[in-house]
């Protein structure tokens, strides 16, 4: 036996078999979600086997997530939009100014991540009211966009700071202004920081349940979390339709994963750990 | 691309985003048309359309009215029924269970429905049983729900497995436990019964207790709970003797979906739940499976009230009448004879007692044939406390998962959902005097 088997054995040990225990404790729950959307109700086959896409059909068409759907999608775009257009409007100026009072607005900001929704709910849903935007998409834009936007702009003025000021020194004496400076040198190189900001944006909207469960009556109006929650009654459950909308729940966020998981490392690293 | 057409682009995609997402406007009277507006306590794809059926067949009859639905599911319709209250934005009717009377009418929320049942053709309709639980349920002030279908707890079994192993369907608590022993298979993954350790085990095991108990009130009348009774005790301490004997080592945590899926899935022959899962454990299983109601102990037998559903006016509704004209609607024969059939729930309308669907329906005509006995002993629960779901709920949910797990007695358990609930009681009617 040569020197490399212990080594190699040592590995697979200390390396792949933690990770391979850990990868079974992660996909287990993907593959009971799988199972029960893809196989018949009543079976208890432990392979999605026969087929069936009925549990999609009932969620899809019959429980209206097709229309829960678009209109999550449309949330979280907006939300998105917006969360990441202020946080780079704010999260450059906390990097680049100085302002009386700076420290005190991070701590504010901060401190804002300390108060859960659901304590914000009556006063919001009084501002709402006032403002005719119960019953509207806008009023969970606008909640989703607030509640982000203060850790979003600590994260954005992380980036902000790593890009070297002097770039941005030597384009404005080549005669840009500040704006066009920014937008031509410093958002470029921001693009993890935007892709980090965007997608936490994003996902955060997307699984938001409590604001659209309670600002929004019309179930035309109404977002996936809310509807997935419609599949288990106060004495019924049905297994076929749960699994089903989870999986429609988890395709968009998986999806945003695998495009922007570079980005996000990469992101995550720059703005949190040395902003 | 020139920028002015990039900028138009912009600003048109940016427009259609803005329409996407408007509002989509509030009820209102208009062309001589009133709209109310209908929250449904418990939202899903198997009520939702029965109600959408409703609806429309009540504006067709009512062609000045339009029903506003708005499904809410049950695990968030409190937290939906306080902040609209809170916020004063309460629709007009809505689905309200016995278990939520309480809180809504202590926050002045609903309108009393007495005078208004009393002149209505549904008077001497609804079944009295159920008048009295939501009468109870709102702690004696009044009737501020209409009921309209009513529940008991239930045992789904195997058919075809107490078939095969020569047994029948148990009579007594004793007889269950054997049952139980019999048909436990661990090598096979088969356990006889499943006990509910996760949410809702405080209720769940307080109805197994009293239905083996016979206590008929949870209260003496010196005010001092019963739920700490001896016979209430030794039926706690054979429930939690049966955990991982005949049931799953998972009971410790699981609540009603995970027990009905054992059971469905083949590996538990029994389940404790109510007419709620009718449909669900039907459509799984079939004719394989039957049901009973909760065994009798040495001293008879009690039913502890399940929560009754109905339908209740809400105070700042400007629309009252028409709103009341929808609940009667859904609580007319026919109306509420084809929602409980749907549902599996017992009918609060009693002429549709007569229905066959309900004269060869088994275990749903059972059940509401021992809610509406004269004789039977109906215990209820006091859902009026303020405190009522902190002490079944928040606090004895977790004790329960101690007995189950040998870290407390059966009787520490009890006494100390007793105690809190003489205490409860007192405070409430110091309050009330």
């Amino acid at each position: 036996m040569t020197a490399a088997a212990p080594r190699a054995t040592g590995r697979v040990l200390r390396l792949f078999l933690p990770l391979a225990l850990y990868l079974v404790f992660t996909v287990v729950p993907f593959y009971w979600m799988l199972l029960f959307a893809l196989r018949p109700a009543g079976s208890t086959s432990l392979l999605p086997w026969p087929l069936t896409f009925e549990h999609f059909d009932t969620v899809w068409n019959g429980m209206g997530f097709r229309v829960y759907f678009q209109n999550s999608v449309w949330i979280a775009l907006l939300t998105l939009v917006f969360v990441t257009f202020f946080a780079l409007m704010g999260g450059y100026a906390l990097a680049r100014f100085k302002f009386r009072g700076q420290r005190a607005f991070l701590l504010a900001l901060l401190c804002t991540q300390f108060v859960p929704g659901a304590m914000m709910l009556i006063p919001l849903f009084n501002i709402f009211q006032t403002f005719d935007l119960i019953n509207s998409r806008w009023s969970l834009i606008i909640a989703e966009t607030t509640f982000q936007l203060p850790l979003a702009m600590i994260l954005m003025s992380g980036f902000v700071r790593n890009v070297p000021v002097e770039l941005e020194e030597s384009a404005m004496m080549d005669g840009c202004g500040r704006i066009r400076a920014f937008l031509a040198v410093v958002l470029p190189l921001l693009r993890p920081g935007i892709v980090a900001v965007g997608s936490f944006a994003f996902i955060g909207s997307w699984n938001n349940f409590l604001f659209a469960l309670m600002f929004l009556n019309d179930p035309e109006l109404q977002t996936v979390p809310v509807g997935l929650q419609t599949t288990i009654g106060e004495n019924t459950v049905d297994f076929g339709a749960l699994a089903a909308g989870g999986v429609v729940a988890a395709v968009p966020v998986v999806l945003v994963f695998a495009f922007v998981q570079k980005y996000l490392v990469q992101g995550m690293s720059t703005g949190a750990v040395k902003g | 691309m020139s920028r002015t057409l990039r900028t138009t682009a912009a600003a048109l995609a940016a427009l259609g985003l803005l329409t996407a997402c408007g509002s989509s406007g509030s009820s209102s009277d208009s062309g001589g048309k009133t709209t109310i507006t209908f929250w449904d306590n418990n939202a899903g794809p198997a009520r939702t359309p029965l109600y959408q059926k409703l609806i429309a067949d009540f504006e067709k009859a009512n062609p000045t009215i339009t029903v506003k639905y708005v499904g809410v599911t049950s695990a968030e319709v409190a937290e939906k029924y306080n902040t609209a209250i809170a916020s004063n934005s309460t629709p007009d009717v809505g689905g309200v269970t016995t278990a939520l009377l309480a809180s809504l009418t202590a926050q002045k929320a609903l309108d009393p429905l007495d005078e208004r049942y009393a002149k209505s053709a549904l008077n001497g309709k609804i079944a009295a049983n159920f008048l009295e639980i939501s009468k109870s349920a709102s702690g004696g002030k009044g009737l501020f729900q209409l009921p309209s279908s009513g529940n008991q707890d239930v045992i789904w079994y195997r058919a075809d497995k107490f078939k095969e192993a020569g047994l029948s369907a148990p009579k007594t608590w004793d007889e269950l436990f054997a049952a139980a022993a019999k048909l436990t298979d661990k090598g096979k993954n088969q356990y006889g019964f499943t006990i509910r350790g996760g949410a809702g085990s405080g209720f769940q095991v307080l109805s197994e207790a009293y239905a083996y108990s016979g206590l008929t009130t949870m209260f003496d009348a010196a005010g001092k709970s019963t739920v700490d009774d001896p016979k209430n005790v030794a039926l706690i301490e054979k429930i939690a003797a049966q955990y991982k004997a005949t049931t799953p080592e998972a009971d410790v945590s699981n609540a009603y979906p995970q027990m009905l899926a054992q059971f469905q899935a083949n590996q538990v022959m029994m389940v404790h739940h109510n007419l709620g899962s009718t449909r669900d454990v039907k459509t799984a299983l079939g004719d394989k499976v039957a049901g009973f109601l909760l065994p009798a102990g040495p001293d008879g037998t009690s039913v502890l009230a399940n929560p009754v559903d109905g339908f209740s006016l809400f105070k700042n509704s400007k629309h009252k009448d028409a709103a009341w004209k929808f609940v009667e609607f859904l609580d007319s024969h026919e109306a509420n004879s084809y929602w409980n059939q749907n549902v599996g729930q017992i009918p609060a309308n009693t002429e549709a007692y007569a229905d066959e669907w309900y004269t060869t329906s088994g275990i749903t005509k059972q059940a509401g044939d021992s809610l509406n006995s004269p004789t039977t002993k109906l215990v209820q629960p006091p859902v009026y406390l303020p405190q009522y779901s902190k002490i079944t709920k928040t606090d004895a949910e977790p004790n329960f998962q101690k007995v189950l797990l040998g870290k407390t007695s059966a009787a520490d358990f009890a006494k100390s959902v007793a105690d809190a609930f003489t205490k409860a009681q007192a405070d409430y009617q110091a309050k009330n005097k």
